[in-house]
């Protein structure tokens, strides 16, 4: 299994109930996973513990063999290797596009990130949008930068909050193709978290089901909102 | 799985060096509280006896009398600033802000200047209409006159802190008062003063703060209070132990004080931050009315800006020739070292707590971001004898010390600024902390936390990232705090080095030496340079909420 989570619990303080329990996920390399759930339901919180941004309670994780954590180890964020889009994209605003995507390689040398940059320029065709600053962007424009910056420095897996709710309705359908095609040509193991079932039936390989901090077996068991 | 083991607390270095900067900020507060309850001297029994009594009634009487006065001012002129459109109301606006930047022991010296025997009032009634009047009516050195003084200078932080909380308050809220059949004035008492009950509140406790923290205005004017009872106790009769206790004192009526203001506020907050608000659109007045509301606005911009600016300008013509030399210049560079090496440290400290607190959440961080936000509620008299103490034994062991080696020190810590500048650093913190606290919470954990998921380091992130997007909010910081370690009288008094004056200091000389002439051009100095810091201050803070 490349992602084995096992018996994760989270509990957020001031509450009495956990936010998560006894959490069980596999997942094996180049899948495509969606996690959809309510809001409240613990689907985001699941995310950002597999980002190393949240500390659990207890359990473990394991990505391709290595330990992220469990009760004696907790390797933190910039260790893991993985790569976040977030819901508001959070492209830094005094960078250009160009700075963004380079900032997270740093082990290369000036002409391979000059090329790194220009393939991830290309597959997510602004070529020649490197010198402008986030604000210059549309929205779609924005999360596709953000989705380059998460893939430049290849991470071994990507996660994505919430990757639509910030678009015009319209724009959706376009987008979530986009990314589909993006996902595919990288083969790179995603996991996203979205609240609409259109949005993971579309991308996603397989669909875990998330309610009240529990994974549910069926769709059925979901009340969607 | 234990959350608080230490191998699981993350950003170690950071919390070292926060945990570091608390424990030098807590110590000169755990000196006093321990020495407090420690058996005291004669000299102690003797105040306690006889003195204390009279020191902590003065205080009270000041407090209760300013709070009430820049209450009633500082709130009638939000109201009427939000509501009403009249002549001069943009100007007014924020120009009622500006007596702030004229420190309260420079308006006590200029106004004493205006109404004594042989001032400008005085003077021309005598001379041009042969008048003499009775003298009880113009001696503003009576606690009265230290009343009036505070007043004045203080009110704008009651008018600004509660004229942002009306501009946040939603148009519909009074619209449904006046529906209900409320005039303004009803509107006033029944629905804006209960709202902003929190927002007052919070600021006459700031200004009660600054009461307590005086040493200048009740110093020149002969009052005692507990500020001056320290001064004395140190200098007079070089008593440590008993300052000590005064220092106490004076700290468990600050304390009193902040719990008199949690219970008063109750929950409330300053503002409500979850609804989107549509302002308040002032209501055109016309006629007596409008002049007559312009004329309360503007009088008290008068009296508590205009006229001792006009005394300073006309004292700084009668004698710039005389005090504006060499020496002046080395003070207005003295000033502007020492508040910008304190600024700059002050900055640096409070970046590394407000990062650690903002990376961490939990009790420690609670508990650390709230010890540095306390020492602006401790008064300058007390931080400053508490400081004195540390160093002079601080001082004794390095001597000892280096006795061991044979060497004598070529000089101790007491002599030099080291020990002014860790006052400023301890009493001016919270305001930097603040500002970047603030600034942090603007820009969020989303920038950073990308930064880290990029494979970037705390320490690197805190650099590309967090520096660049907290600019703005680092400037603002620096300004604030070096006007006010500009502005500050008692800390600097107390513990600036032989031989090392500020504008400040020199200036509060002068006045004390009868020749409050030569304090114009520095007092004008001070003002100038804060009262410019305050209007880009809330030019910037306008634009922003535009």
């Amino acid at each position: 299994m490349f992602i084995q989570i096992r018996d994760l619990q989270f509990q957020y303080k001031n509450t009495k109930k956990n936010t998560l329990d006894h959490i069980q996920v596999d997942i094996e390399r180049g899948e495509i996973i969606s996690i959809l759930g309510k809001s409240g339901s613990g689907k985001s919180t699941l995310l950002r513990i597999i980002a190393g941004l949240e500390n659990p309670t207890s359990g473990s994780m394991k990505l391709n063999g290595e330990v992220m954590f469990d009760p004696r180890t907790f390797i933190v964020p910039e260790k893991r290797g993985i790569g976040v889009v977030f819901q508001d994209y959070a492209l830094f605003p005094h960078m250009t596009v160009a700075q963004n995507i380079k900032y997270g390689l740093r082990k290369m040398n000036r002409k391979q990130k000059q090329e790194r940059l220009e393939e991830m320029l290309s597959l997510i065709n602004l070529a020649e949008y490197g010198q402008r600053y986030p604000y210059e962007l549309s929205g779609g424009q924005q999360q596709r930068v953000a989705l380059a910056r998460a893939l430049a420095p290849a991470p071994s897996l990507l996660l994505l909050d919430e990757p639509f709710s910030n678009l015009d309705a319209h724009l959706q359908e376009k987008i979530r193709d986009e990314l589909k095609e993006i996902l595919k040509k990288t083969g790179i193991t995603s996991i996203f978290v979205t609240h609409d079932f259109a949005d993971a039936k579309a991308i996603a390989d397989r669909i875990l089901y998330i309610d009240e901090g529990q994974l549910v077996n069926r769709a059925c068991d979901l009340v969607m909102s | 799985m234990n959350r608080f083991h230490w191998s699981r607390v993350h950003h170690k270095g950071w919390a070292l060096a926060s945990l570091l900067f608390i424990t030098i900020i807590l110590i000169p507060n755990l000196l006093i509280g321990v020495e407090f309850f420690t058996e005291g001297n004669d000299n102690w029994l003797h105040i306690r006896e006889y003195l204390l009594k009279d020191y902590l009634q003065n205080s009270a009487v000041i407090i209760i009398f300013t709070a009430l006065a820049t209450m009633l001012i500082g709130t009638s002129l939000a109201w009427l600033i939000t509501i009403y459109q009249f002549p001069m109301r943009n100007f007014l606006k924020w120009a009622l802000i500006l007596p702030l930047a004229i420190p309260p022991y420079i308006a006590a010296y200029t106004f004493h200047g205006i109404l004594n025997y042989t001032g400008v009032i005085q003077s021309t009634l005598r001379n041009s209409f042969e008048m003499q009047v009775n003298q009880a009516y113009f001696d503003i050195m009576s606690i009265q006159g230290a009343i009036f003084i505070f007043t004045v200078t203080l009110f704008p932080y009651v008018y600004a802190i509660t004229r942002s909380f009306f501009q946040n308050l939603s148009a519909s809220v009074l619209e449904n008062a006046r529906l209900l059949g409320g005039n303004d004035l009803d509107t006033f008492f029944r629905v804006a003063l209960p709202i902003s009950r929190a927002a007052i509140v919070g600021s006459v406790t700031l200004v009660i703060l600054e009461v307590l923290n005086d040493y200048g205005v009740t110093s020149y004017f002969g009052i005692q209070t507990v500020s001056t009872a320290i001064f004395r106790t140190w200098y007079g009769m070089m008593d440590l132990d008993s300052a000590l206790k005064l220092a106490g004192t004076l700290m468990v009526l600050v304390m009193v004080v902040l719990m008199f203001e949690r219970i008063v506020r109750g929950r409330r907050k300053f503002f409500d931050p979850s609804s989107k608000v549509r302002p308040i659109q002032p209501k055109k007045l016309t006629g007596a009315k409008a002049w007559g509301v312009f004329a309360y606005c503007f009088g008290i911009f008068t009296i508590a800006f205009i006229i001792p600016l006009l005394q300073l300008l006309r004292w700084a013509f009668m004698t710039y020739e005389k005090v504006f030399n060499a020496e002046f210049i080395t003070l207005a560079k003295n000033s502007v070292l020492v508040a910008s090496i304190a600024s700059l440290i002050i900055i640096f400290v409070a970046l590394i707590i407000s990062n650690y607190t903002r990376l961490q959440a939990g009790l420690l961080t609670k508990f650390i971001s709230r010890v540095t936000t306390l020492g602006y509620s401790i008064p300058g008299a007390a931080i400053a004898i508490a400081v004195i103490t540390i160093f002079i034994s601080l001082d004794q062991y390095i001597v000892t010390f280096l006795a061991q080696f044979n060497l004598k020190p070529e000089f101790v810590l007491r002599t030099t600024l080291i020990m002014l500048i860790f006052a400023y650093v301890i009493r001016f913190l919270a305001i930097g902390f603040n500002n970047i606290e603030a600034g942090f919470e603007k820009i969020g954990n989303r920038y950073s936390e990308t930064s880290r998921m990029l494979g970037a380091s705390t320490l690197r992130t805190f650099f590309m990232v967090d520096l660049p997007l907290l600019r703005g909010a680092i400037a603002s910081g620096f300004i604030l705090v070096f006007v006010d370690i500009l502005k500050e009288l008692p800390l600097t008094l107390f513990l600036q080095p032989f031989n090392f004056s500020t504008l400040a200091t020199q200036a509060f000389k002068y006045a004390n030496d009868e020749r409050v002439q030569e304090a114009s051009i520095a007092s004008l100095m001070i003002i100038f340079i804060s009262a410019l810091c305050i209007f880009i201050f809330h030019r910037v803070l306008d634009k922003e909420a535009n």
